[in-house]
């Protein structure tokens, strides 16, 4: 006798009649069943303030190093201080990075395990060696640079120069890999986006990295040229941070996971703090700074504070409220729903063709 | 209906007496009839449609395992007062209950788990492996019983592997600073024991054996069930089954399921976390390109001097 199939019995056909399926052509399929007790379903990383910081500083540090690169090939002689700024931030980062990492270890004693293997597959093996050749590559650029900057001998801007340039190269890995390491967990805030979220620490790192520049050379009283052209260049990745932030917002509610962000200790800290304080209102002063043609040392201040400020909480709020999404089963639940076996164009299995959970393109 | 006698293996008649004096060499040919050679693929298959939910699975991996107890709270939670698999728990007896009070009498429902389900979760000793693939430090390996174990000291305790486990599995003990989880009692399967919780399973529910045999095994029991009636039987984890999606292949411990993978907290289509590392990387490499192009125009470009 013919017996019917088992309802979950094979991939394929979970969707045909199942609770995933899609309502109608484009909404995604959410999971509307029941929770084992609305226990997590997934384990929510330790992840706290240490790594919060550390994806700050990280970050800054990269973009730091690419800024003195960028200023000392194709900027002008007022950019001087700019490019010393930028290696010597850049140092201070990658030596508080490593700190940070060892801290958060719960075996700190044995952290050099990390530099005993290399395993591609692996977000934190490839952020190991990273920071391991960025430290060492920024810490010959700071030296080469400390040896011009003392006068000594004239080999010192070439070292800095030679050792700079891979530096940044290695900075732009950096800045960015922080974002895969979270995307490339199960945790559904994180897992749902694995390029909107490199693309934005990397591009967040830029703007904090011109912002405490910015503070620097105005400390410094560097001249007003340089701080211009910095300006502009956080006018630039500010503008493309905010779409990054926008993007990513859309994404997380196509994938039904935006739901913890939508809480009130999230939403107004992350919305109105991160995004609003941070990026929006920092980047609505610089512009009125170009358009004007005249910049007070006061307001600029005021905003380079606002954007590292705002780094620091994006980088905070993001870890924590991943911790949080990775709490809920039915977050996680929503991300694992069976894709359809063809795509609404058919012939392409939609599972196959994307590296996003649930094979949504 | 013939009653079979229960099969003996030959050579547990030369074990006759009570006390023993020294371990049985290649136990597991007695107890699982599985004879364990390295560079062969083991797992477990827990059919919880056996499960009655004794949880003798649990106290033999406590004790073998010297884990250490988890204190004695009430969930509230049916008779699950375990709650999750952890670093101090490797076995976890999952119990929903499926009797409305003013429903049908359980007597009078179809049988085989159709009121109570009952399930021994374990960790899934994925094909490939979240876990492991996460691991920077190499602590996480793949035994040559085709099985993943933390190597205790190895790991660091940076915590990676637990947010990475598409199961929920792995945790960092506080006690230690380490990662651990279920190791499918490597070190019982070099002395030639079957895992602990296996030998202890009263009803069979776990079964240990050769991958390959027991997905064979497994499919006869579906097959059987439903002859039965049992029609909401099914795999999760065996190939191309729930579970077993998104890179992540077949789980060498899967199970037999009697309700849809999210009643017993099991994701039906999750993905490999790794499988998002080469887009994750070449969208951040394509953003900080462009940033630092842009960067040079705005340096490079310009009236200022």
């Amino acid at each position: 006798m013919q017996q019917p199939r088992a309802p979950y019995g094979r991939r394929s056909e979970a969707r045909a009649d199942g609770p995933g399926s899609r309502r109608d052509g484009q909404a995604e399929a959410l999971y509307d069943g029941e929770t084992y007790y609305g226990r997590p379903a997934v384990k929510p990383s330790h992840y706290r303030y240490l790594i919060a910081t550390y994806f700050f500083t990280g970050g800054l540090a990269g973009a730091a190093q690419i800024i003195a690169a960028v200023a000392d090939l194709a900027g002008r002689d007022a950019d001087r201080p700019l490019v010393r700024s930028g290696r010597y931030v850049a140092l201070a980062g990658a030596l508080l990075s490593p700190a940070l990492l060892i801290k958060d270890l719960h075996t700190p004693s044995r952290w050099y395990n990390m530099l005993r293997i290399v395993r591609p597959t692996s977000p934190m093996s490839i952020g190991s060696w990273t920071l391991a050749a960025f430290g060492t590559l920024s810490g010959l650029a700071a030296f080469g640079q400390a040896l011009d900057d003392l006068g000594a001998p004239p080999w010192g801007a070439k070292l800095a120069r030679l050792a700079g340039v891979p530096a940044a190269g290695v900075g732009t890995l950096l800045a960015t890999y922080t974002g895969t390491l979270i995307a490339a967990t199960s945790t559904p805030l994180w897992a749902t986006a694995p390029r909107h979220l490199p693309a934005l620490f990397g591009t967040s790192g830029m703007v904090t990295a011109t912002a405490l520049l910015g503070l620097i050379l105005e400390g410094a009283r560097a001249p007003a040229s340089s701080r211009k052209r910095l300006e502009r260049l956080s006018l630039l990745a500010s503008i493309v941070e905010l779409a990054l932030l926008f993007g990513l917002e859309r994404r997380w509610r196509d994938c039904g996971v935006a739901a913890v962000l939508d809480e009130p200790r999230y939403a107004v800290a992350y919305r109105g703090g991160a995004v609003g304080l941070g990026v929006m209102a920092p980047l609505a002063l610089h512009a009125w700074h170009l358009a004007r043609g005249e910049r007070t040392a006061r307001a600029a201040t005021l905003a380079h504070l606002a954007t590292l400020a705002g780094g620091y909480l994006q980088r905070t709020l993001l870890i924590l409220a991943g911790n949080e999404s990775a709490r809920r089963p039915r977050l996680y639940f929503n991300l694992t729903q069976p894709a359809p076996a063809l795509d609404s164009q058919g012939g392409r299995r939609a599972a196959e063709a994307s590296s996003a959970p649930g094979g949504r393109p | 209906m013939v009653v079979h006698p229960p099969p003996v293996h030959p050579r547990a008649l030369e074990h006759a007496e009570s006390v023993l004096r020294h371990p049985i060499a290649d136990e597991s040919e007695l107890t699982a009839g599985v004879t364990i050679a390295p560079d062969k693929r083991y797992g477990f298959f827990t059919d919880t449609t056996l499960c009655i939910g004794c949880k003798a699975c649990e106290v033999a991996c406590k004790e073998w395992n010297a884990l250490p107890a988890d204190g004695f709270e009430l969930t509230g939670q049916s008779y699950d007062n375990t709650g999750a698999l952890s670093a101090t728990t490797w076995r976890h007896v999952a119990f929903v209950e499926r009797i409305a009070a003013d429903g049908e009498r359980a007597t009078a429902m179809p049988p085989y788990q159709s009121h109570w389900l009952m399930m021994s979760d374990v960790c899934k000793h994925c094909e490939r492996a979240g876990c492991l693939e996460a691991c920077p430090t190499g602590a996480l390996f793949r035994t040559e019983f085709d099985t993943v174990v933390v190597q205790q000291d190895v790991c660091n305790g940076c915590g990676y592997c637990v947010p990475a486990c598409p199961f929920g599995v792995v945790e960092l003990s506080l006690a230690d600073g380490k990662a651990h989880k279920c190791t499918l009692c490597y070190d019982r399967l070099k002395g030639g024991f079957e895992p602990a919780c296996a030998k202890a399973c009263p009803t069979n529910s776990i079964q240990f054996g050769e991958l390959a045999e027991l997905q064979a095994h497994a499919e006869r029991r579906v097959g059987q069930l439903h002859d039965q009636g049992v029609l909401r039987a099914y795999l999760y984890g065996a190939p191309d089954t729930p579970g077993t999606t998104g890179a992540i292949g077949p789980l060498h411990a899967f199970f037999l399921l009697t309700d849809r993978p999210e009643v017993y907290n099991l994701p039906t289509a999750p993905s490999l976390p790794a499988t998002r590392v080469r887009a994750g990387l070449l969208a951040g490499l394509a953003t900080m390109t462009a940033l630092t192009l842009g960067a040079m125009a705005a340096f490079a470009l310009g009236d200022d001097e």
